[in-house]
């Protein structure tokens, strides 16, 4: 690709690549945001009204990379919607958003998954119940290996059922205590994220 | 350039760069909430007023979105102002829940720091 030799090419190119970052927001604010970035680079590497463009360069190399502004964007963004919105849906993406920019989120990302997973399943077995009482439940192997199955089984041949119609009330409980649980979890190392994210600036660490 | 500016170490190596760059971390919310105080202030100028009056300065593509979630959190509100300048400023001022926040976080700040000095002071007396 071709390199920008005037300044407001330049720019116009930084700003391009964080718009590219910005693609999960609403177009209303990264136009906000790409008006306000593009006032910043002006306000400093203007002078007289004129830009140079040793100025222009050492604007954007102040930035940052226009990556890690447009992802710093978009975690801030995700993040503060979780935290509002609190709903499982919402901390799963905000936790996915980060499962994209590292390691720990990615791990963070798959013990909410298998949270969530955990206690819809107990949910949807409370909830089927009442329709198919003689299928579904917690299974026990009466076979020599010890194995629960939590779920609906159409021959229970080598086992038996474990908690008969008290399935309804513990596999409510048991799920909306999971699925609490993995949210305030998911939420907890958000926090934790953004406070590492939002100072990148100061050196990095924490993430 | 404004980051260069603090000796903050670039990649922390050492156990003291990292408790330096934490302490850091913790207070930043702080000195942008504070620095609003008077009055509404534009990013750059919220970046020019951090380095001028205190030894916290972020990089500058940190300080927009953290502004843009200090926003969501309805602590901040901002307009668009057309400057002299040919283009227009993004000013940002506090909410009344931004002057609470940061007033709380003041009052706390400052009793743990005096009690912190006054533990310190023996250990620096003596260092001396």
């Amino acid at each position: 690709m071709l390199q920008p030799k005037d300044p407001a090419q330049k720019i116009e190119l930084y700003l391009k690549q964080v718009r590219s970052g910005l693609r999960n927001l609403p177009e209303p604010q990264v136009a906000d945001i790409l008006q306000e970035l593009r006032s910043h680079i002006l306000e400093r590497a203007q002078s007289d009204g004129t830009l140079s463009d040793a100025a222009t360069d050492a604007a954007l190399q102040s930035l940052g990379r226009p990556q890690e502004v447009a992802s710093l964007y978009v975690a801030e963004n995700f993040m503060a919607r979780a935290e509002s919105s609190r709903t499982p849906w919402m901390v799963l993406r905000g936790v996915f958003l980060w499962a994209m920019l590292s390691l720990k989120g990615f791990l963070v990302f798959a013990v909410c998954l298998i949270g969530y997973a955990f206690g819809a399943s107990f949910f949807i077995a409370a909830l089927a119940k009442p329709f198919n009482p003689q299928a579904v439940g917690l299974w026990v192997s009466d076979q020599n290996s010890f194995s629960l199955m939590l779920g609906m089984t159409d021959s229970p041949r080598h086992g038996h059922e474990l908690l008969g119609w008290f399935l309804i009330p513990i596999g409510c409980s048991l799920g909306g205590g999971t699925i609490l649980l993995t949210t305030h979890f998911g939420l907890w190392c958000i926090r934790r994220f953004r406070r590492a994210r939002a100072t990148l600036g100061l050196g990095g660490a924490g993430d | 350039m404004i980051a260069n500016r603090i000796e903050t170490p670039a990649s922390p190596s050492t156990p003291m760069d990292k408790w330096e760059v934490q302490l850091r971390k913790g207070c930043l919310e702080l000195a942008i909430l504070a620095s609003l105080w008077p009055g509404r202030l534009y990013g750059l100028e919220i970046l020019r007023l951090l380095e001028q009056d205190s030894d916290l300065v972020i990089t500058e593509g940190t300080v927009y979105p953290l502004l843009s979630r200090l926003k969501a959190e309805g602590l901040l509100d901002s307009e668009w102002v057309e400057a002299d300048a040919g283009h227009p400023r993004k000013y940002y001022r506090l909410t009344p829940a931004g002057r609470r926040r940061v007033a709380a976080m003041g009052r706390i700040w400052s009793r743990f720091s005096a009690s912190l000095n006054q533990l310190l002071s023996r250990v620096l007396k003596e260092e001396k």
